[in-house]
């Protein structure tokens, strides 16, 4: 079931082209949906425009000269191809950028403090300041203290999700929370996502490359390869997809593009 | 009884240096702030200072209206001054550089420097203008063994350590201090939280030309009247100050002017006789150069630095 009955979904790309510096065309043709309530998965290589989806979407793409050139991007309904970041934000859209972008000199509770404000007004929760955030990832409350550029690879993760999770949004962009940690770790976070998702009522965005962990807590995932959507579907289907497995299991060949071994699928199918 | 005397002379020199220090302070401040928050290195920050020392000529000997304004009543309009210009610099300027390389905003206060410098001399020429009399403060502070503090570097000491010490707590315990820290440490991160970075900017350069413009006011009211040359050395020993303290630090800047002033009031004092006249203003720049050989982020700065 994707989403409730008549409801616009909370994103909607709509064959978007979206090219950096005029130039440089990143994303191609590409359309996907995420619904009230799901976790969706974008899947893919490096390069393959995962982040670039997630950078369009919130509007911080903006900042490295990237643009919709074609198609459209939809917000619940409305159209907001091309908005700034500052509007996103302020319609509940909180992107967390690849690779832990935590204020480093900043303590960790400073770092939160800075998700307790949106559109330059306080949010305001019946739960204390914190206590959300602690609820999911208690760790963080011994490290209020320390500066957050001194705490490990794992810390930081959790708390650019927990800063994320203070702000309160409605649509959670989550670029690779996996990179880098150990398996344990990821699969913790993950399981700790999916419980946000569940409890807190937002629509989340993943993009990552761990294939296996991100289809276990998605409902729904598509795969890019070279800017291009090669597969879409209800995640616990992808999971099972032959193409999936050999390719990101490196289960048989050693081809290097998803397409080839698709295509060599195909042939050995039906041949 | 030459021993009290020494003494007393290397305390005038002394308290005059840490006078001299606070004045560099205010000005070093606030180009510790803009650097900090928006990672511009702001070389015009000692000419914009000049332009806040002639403003009180300008208020009181125009053609059109003169005033008799006390020395604090001076402070108070350069302060409003030194907001506006903040803003109008923001506005006018910085503003169509956001995003652009930290670079061409470096070039950009390069010009502004050379442009000042040319506006005021052709405006109001190279000359030395002295300030009216109740512009200046007519009362020192009494120390011990007959030495006296000048009112202004009193009034210096004053502002300096209260700015610092509010900057150091805006920045510590209030929410728009984080928010700042924030966008200086990793703008798009803060972007995504909501943070407008147009308002940062605006937000550090309106304080940081106001404390600035204090300095140029009361460094004019320490030699009794404004005249350009001087300032030129200020934005230069300013400079070297920021840097001791570490470039980004608030209280690193404040120690490190007050050291370059009191380095450069006792060279003075005690070299220039003995090796050249001038040598005290070389002084504070050499010692720069051991320090920075020694400690490369200063006193107090993050050792981390990547927007050079």
């Amino acid at each position: 079931m994707r989403g409730a009955e008549g409801e616009p979904p909370v994103v909607a790309l709509d064959n978007a082209e979206i090219v950096y510096d005029r130039h440089f065309l990143a994303v191609q043709g590409v359309s996907l949906e995420a619904h009230r309530g799901e976790i969706v998965a974008l899947l893919g290589p490096n390069g393959a425009g995962k982040s670039t989806i997630l950078k369009m979407i919130s509007g911080i793409g903006q900042t490295e000269r990237g643009e919709v050139t074609r198609g459209s991007v939809s917000f619940e309904g409305d159209d907001v191809t091309n908005a700034k970041t500052t509007p996103m934000v302020d319609r509940g859209v909180t992107h967390i950028l690849e690779g832990r972008r935590v204020f480093e000199d900043l303590t960790v509770e400073e770092n939160l403090r800075c998700g307790l404000y949106r559109g330059g007004r306080r949010l305001r929760s019946k739960k204390s300041d914190y206590e959300l955030a602690f609820e999911y990832f208690p760790q963080l409350e011994d490290l209020l203290d320390v500066n957050a550029g001194y705490t490990s690879g794992g810390e930081q993760q959790m708390l650019v999700i927990a800063r994320a999770l203070i702000h309160r949004p409605n649509l959670l962009l989550l670029d690779e929370p996996s990179l880098g940690l150990a398996p344990k770790l990821v699969e913790d976070i993950f399981e700790t996502m999916r419980e946000i998702n569940k409890n807190e009522d937002i629509t989340m965005i993943v993009a990552d490359q761990n294939a296996k962990e991100t289809l276990e807590i998605a409902d729904h995932g598509y795969v890019l390869e070279g800017g291009q959507i090669e597969l879409s579907g209800p995640a616990d289907e992808l999971v099972d997809r032959e193409e999936i497995k050999e390719f990101y299991l490196g289960a048989g060949g050693d081809e290097s593009q998803y397409s080839e071994v698709r295509h060599y699928k195909i042939r050995k199918r039906y041949n | 009884m030459s021993d009290v005397v020494d003494v007393a002379t290397g305390l005038e020199f002394f308290i005059t240096g840490l006078g001299k220090g606070s004045v560099y302070a205010l000005i070093a401040v606030g180009f510790a702030l803009i650097y900090k928050v928006t990672g511009v290195l702001n070389f015009a920050q000692g000419w914009f200072a000049a332009l806040f020392g002639l403003l009180p000529v300008v208020l009181s000997t125009s053609l059109v209206v003169s005033f008799e304004i006390s020395p604090l009543v001076a402070v108070a309009i350069t302060v409003f001054a030194g907001l506006l210009l903040g803003l109008v610099l923001e506005f006018g300027i910085f503003r169509f550089f956001i995003g652009e390389p930290v670079l061409s905003v470096i070039v950009v206060t390069l010009a502004l420097v050379a442009s000042i410098e040319g506006i005021v001399q052709y405006l109001v020429g190279p000359g030395y203008r002295a300030y009216p009399e109740a512009v200046l403060p007519d009362w020192t502070v009494p120390l011990a063994l007959g030495v006296e503090l000048q009112g202004p570097f009193a009034l210096a000491i004053v502002f300096a350590v209260a700015t610092v010490a509010a900057l150091m707590a805006f920045f510590r315990y209030t929410v728009m201090g984080s928010i700042l820290r924030a966008a200086a440490s990793d703008q798009q991160a803060a972007m995504v939280l909501g943070v407008s970075i147009e308002r940062t900017i605006v937000v550090a350069w309106a304080i940081s030309l106001t404390i600035t413009s204090i300095g140029g006011v009361l460094f004019a009211m320490s030699t009794s009247g404004w005249s350009f040359a001087p300032y030129t050395n200020i934005g230069i020993l300013v400079f070297a100050a920021v840097v001791l303290g570490g470039i980004d630090s608030i209280p690193g800047a404040f120690i490190g002017a007050i050291t370059i002033g009191v380095i450069e009031e006792l060279g003075t004092g005690y070299l220039d006789p003995v090796v050249a006249p001038g040598f005290g203003t070389v002084l504070p720049m050499l010692f720069l150069l051991v320090i920075i050989l020694v400690l490369p982020y200063g006193l107090f700065g993050t050792e981390r630095i990547e927007r050079l």
